[in-house]
């Protein structure tokens, strides 16, 4: 059985096109950030959380003004699960847990027919959490750094270029879609923690995969079809990997929605980053990696034509 | 073929390898459903007879993480700040300052080494540290390094005693961990009783011995610091036994008074009251409670919540200097209550300098005194404690000795004789939980430094047993598509890359029980999405045997130059995942490292099984005769 008979699909002759698109969703997403703001969880910011389920759905807005008028304004509240469960967290810091304690003294006082139950707690101290934040950005950072570098050292330079690029693009998007739909729906709340971080780094990786399986394609046809134009040579390396990549991608993409909506609460968060990830994952490998390949290319060769007399017999220069 | 074989053989070791390895999570499984099925006598007959099997069935099984199962998770940071400032000799009012200004800027920029921050202040003020620290001959680089090998030994010594202290609370399986310089991380699974547990850790259990001071000092003493706060002068005539006996007497006949007619509270009382305030301001805060009959304990008692101003009154700098310099205060630990159940607690004047400390316990055991029927705590000391504590007995017959830990007094029981077997024991504990944590803390000896708790996380069992539910379902789910997805799409080659896949999970979780690693939820989450990568790769070779085929090679051709063409791919690419989840190793904590554990072996064990795994399977089927599509 087969999806995809050969195809010929012209990639890179709309490039421009594509190029713009990008550019427009992540400046929108770079809009959202700074109008939202980041969206960090308690692993980042340090403060009190605490997972408390009731026998009935939570009074949300009783619950609000007992945090309110306990002094733990600006408390945030969110539905965790099912309705009989809330999230609660302050970003106020007492001594050893005295702030959970408060809290879980005052619910019992206010609902006592609710039997309120804590089924997880955690307590984050300020320094901690701006350890987490620097590491969290170094991973990030040395990661997109160690992969450019690997790439530039298997293939050519360039071509570590465009990798970085299209993990860069992959990032950018990710984040943009996070910050944006966050918050919309009950169902939507993201935030920036330990596991988006871990999500992060995971698209990194795959999207990697498929860029270097197409960088991998490029160069094998490049030694076989040596007198090839390299948009056409890229075409046909695109081409020749559509089959592979959508398969894999979508594979990836099923199992990131069955996890979004079986995998539970925790991993929420990040299994959207991963299903957004994964498909501007492919779409960066097979548009942004290989395009600004050629592009590079074809400006260095557009130079090279200008100081050298006779052209390179290994590439022709574009027409288009 | 010959090398095929060979190869089988080698999977097959492996498979047998993580057979072997998972086979004690199988076992502790079944032990516990078991368990769950029986009742009262049964179960402990069961245990008895698999007790040990039990034991080890549980010490090889795959870990499972604090989100999968419960407990609790903390972080210690040893104070180095204090266990510097402890180590300094001469300390003076220009050393207090150089310390509160460490302090200040140790609050202000938390990431700073506090050695650095006092390395600074000292060096700004142009103080050399061998002023306080060492011998005079030191110079500050010296004294720097001694106390940067202070600071790393306690951090250590501070990891065995709260090692100590978890295994004798009973936690199976606890791990205890240095994070860094300064940092221990302690996991306790199952665990969910948090106010005993951050009581466990953060006592720096420092016991002392002290000499109670006499009442007869005492007194004089106190009644010139009640003169000095009420103005008068402080060689009055009237002698201060008397007027604390007045006042007590006075203290305790208006309480009277108000106990047995509380309807008229008579106005002469309030008076009375309120004159005994204005002469006696010190005395109306901390009561000498003189009994009618019995001579003056040397105790005075605060109510609860006049406790701190007492403690201000007592650090001013007047009110000092009419203290001994060999005097200091402690409170009791406990309240005490009256007929009424206000809260008092009593307030001690000690010998500043402890006669004997806590290093030389050498057991300490929580028991109820059958006379009282209350907690104890029974000490026993080394030989070189037992000498001591025999002389300073022997000593103080008929005297007071104050029992401190961790500067609140537990009791002053009063010399009877001097006692020479080394024992001793420690009374005035709260409830029978109190006196085994004492004893815990006694046994394992004192920390070194006070220990900050930063970060706390305590997940409660139920939501653990939704977490490990709702992973294995969504596992099982992603898991069944992509084994039908395979064989639709890719017929008998995609069967063989399903069998191929199994074997994968099956080598994972081996490899995960083999090196006792722990499974979190992400930890799940990896190993799902190692199936998605079992699946590029298996993609990437079939897909290139479907090209080589079509060029009209041969199947047996096609096949090889599928393999050996794609793997160039698979390599590279994967190696870059793999890099991705070595660095989230390296930074992540917790479940993060869990979920980068199980993405790094699931990387290695997809490719070893896509190339070779099902490679070897195809081949002995071609072997056979049997035809192989590849759809």
């Amino acid at each position: 059985m087969r999806f995809f008979r050969k195809t010929s699909i012209d990639f890179m002759g709309k490039r421009k096109m594509w190029y713009t698109i990008s550019l427009t969703v992540i400046l929108l997403g770079i809009l959202s950030l700074s109008i939202k703001g980041f969206h960090f969880g308690i692993d980042f910011l340090g403060g009190t959380e605490m997972i408390v389920q009731f026998n009935q759905p939570a009074d949300v807005g009783r619950i609000r003004t007992l945090m309110d008028n306990s002094g733990f304004p600006r408390s945030e509240l969110k539905a965790y699960g099912n309705p009989n469960t809330i999230l609660i967290r302050t970003l106020l810091q007492g001594e050893g847990t005295s702030v959970a304690d408060r809290i879980k003294a005052e619910l019992q006082k206010t609902f006592p027919d609710q039997n309120p139950r804590v089924l997880s707690e955690q307590k984050i101290g300020p320094k901690i959490g701006s350890e987490l934040r620097r590491n969290a950005l170094l991973a990030v950072l040395s990661s997109l750094i160690a992969m450019s570098l690997y790439v530039a050292f298997r293939f050519k330079f360039i071509y570590g270029v465009g990798a970085l690029v299209a993990l860069f693009h992959d990032v950018m998007v990710t984040l943009g879609l996070v910050s944006v739909l966050d918050g919309l729906t009950p169902y939507t709340n993201f935030e920036i923690d330990q596991n988006m971080i871990a999500a992060f780094l995971t698209i990194i990786g795959l999207s990697m995969n498929d860029t270097v399986v197409i960088f991998d394609r490029i160069r094998e046809n490049q030694k076989i079809y040596r007198s090839m134009g390299l948009m056409e040579l890229i075409n046909k390396s695109l081409n020749e990997t559509l089959s592979r990549t959508i398969i894999t991608s979508g594979t990836v993409f099923v199992i990131t929605t069955i996890l979004f909506f079986f995998g539970g609460e925790v991993n929420r968060g990040f299994s959207f980053a991963l299903t957004i990830g994964i498909t501007t994952g492919t779409y960066s490998s097979i548009y942004i990696a290989s395009a600004i390949v050629l592009d590079y290319t074809l400006r260095k060769l557009g130079r090279v034509q200008q100081t050298v007399a006779t052209p390179k017999p290994h590439y022709e220069t574009a027409n288009k | 073929m010959k090398k095929n074989r060979g190869k089988l053989i080698f999977i097959l070791i492996f498979i047998f390898l993580a057979l072997y390895f998972l086979y004690p999570t199988y076992r502790d499984y079944n032990f516990t459903q078991d368990l769950r099925k029986l009742t009262g006598k049964d179960s402990i007959e069961y245990l008895d007879q698999h007790e040990a099997a039990m034991r080890d069935a549980k010490s090889k099984r795959i870990k499972l993480g604090l989100d999968l199962q419960g407990g609790m998770r903390i972080v210690l940071e040893v104070n180095t700040l204090k266990l510097i400032e402890d180590l300094a000799k001469n300390k003076d009012d220009l050393f207090t300052g150089l310390m509160d200004e460490v302090k200040a800027q140790a609050k202000a920029s938390p990431d700073e080494d506090v050695i650095d921050i006092l390395l600074a202040r000292f060096q700004a003020k142009q103080v050399r540290l061998s002023r306080y620290y060492g011998s005079i001959r030191d110079s500050d680089d010296d004294i720097i390094k001694r106390l940067r090998d202070e600071t790393t030994n306690a951090v250590d010594r501070a990891k065995e005693i709260v090692r100590n202290r978890v295994d004798q609370y009973g936690v199976s399986e606890p791990s205890i961990q240095k994070q860094g310089a300064r940092r221990i991380i302690v996991e306790l699974p199952g665990v969910s009783n948090e106010k005993d547990v951050q009581e466990l850790l953060n006592s720096t259990a420092l016991l002392e011995f002290k000499l109670v001071t006499d009442p007869d000092i005492m007194i004089k003493v106190y009644d010139s610091i009640d003169k000095l706060l009420a103005g008068k002068p402080l060689n009055d005539s009237a002698s201060a036994a008397d007027s604390a006996k007045n006042l007590a007497a006075q203290k305790t006949d208006s309480t009277h008074a108000a106990d047995s007619s509380l309807a008229k509270t008579s106005v002469s009382d309030k008076q009375a009251q309120e004159q005994a305030e204005k002469d006696h301001p010190f005395f109306t805060l901390a009561n000498p409670m003189q009994g009618q009959n019995q001579g003056w304990s040397g105790d005075l008692f605060t109510a609860e919540n006049d406790r701190h101003r007492v403690d201000r009154i007592l650090a001013r700098p007047d009110v000092q200097r009419l203290v001994p310099s060999e005097v200091a205060f402690v409170w009791e630990a406990k309240p005490r209550f009256t007929a009424d159940g206000k809260k008092f607690f009593a307030l001690h004047a000690v010998k500043k300098t402890a006669e004997l400390t806590g290093g030389v316990i050498v057991n300490a055991k929580a028991t109820i005194d059958p006379q009282f029927n209350t907690p104890v705590v029974d000490m026993e000391m080394n030989s070189e404690g037992s000498h001591e504590w025999a002389r300073i007995t022997g000593a103080n017959v008929k005297k007071k000795i104050a029992i401190i830990m961790d500067n609140a007094c537990y009791s002053d029981p009063v010399v009877q004789t001097k006692i020479t077997g080394g024992r001793s024991q420690i009374t005035g504990m709260a409830d029978a939980e109190e006196a085994n944590r004492l004893a815990i803390v006694l046994k394992s000896g004192a920390l070194p430094a006070p220990v900050d708790i930063i970060q706390q996380v305590t997940v409660g069992p139920s939501l653990g047993e939704d977490s490990i539910r709702q992973g294995i379902w969504s596992a099982i789910l992603a898991l069944g598509l992509t084994v039908a997805f395979m064989v639709i799409y890719y017929s008998t080659g995609g069967t063989m890359a399903d069998i191929a896949l199994f074997l994968n999970i099956l080598f994972v979780l081996g490899v995960l029980a083999a090196f006792k690693g722990t499974l979190t939820l992400p930890g799940i989450a990896g190993i799902i999405l190692t199936v998605a990568v079992a699946v590029d790769a298996n993609v990437l070779i079939y897909e290139r045997i479907r090209e080589e085929s079509v060029t009209g090679k041969t199947l047996t051709a096609a096949i090889d130059a599928g393999y050996t063409r794609a793997f160039t791919a698979i390599f590279d690419a994967n190696l870059t995942a793999f890099i991705t989840g070595v660095i989230l190793y390296q930074f992540g904590t917790g479940p993060v490292q869990g979920f980068a554990l199980t993405l790094m072996i699931g990387i290695v064990a997809s490719v070893f099984s896509a190339v070779v795994v099902s490679r070897v399977i195809i081949e002995m089927l071609i072997e056979r005769g049997k035809h192989v599509s590849f759809g």
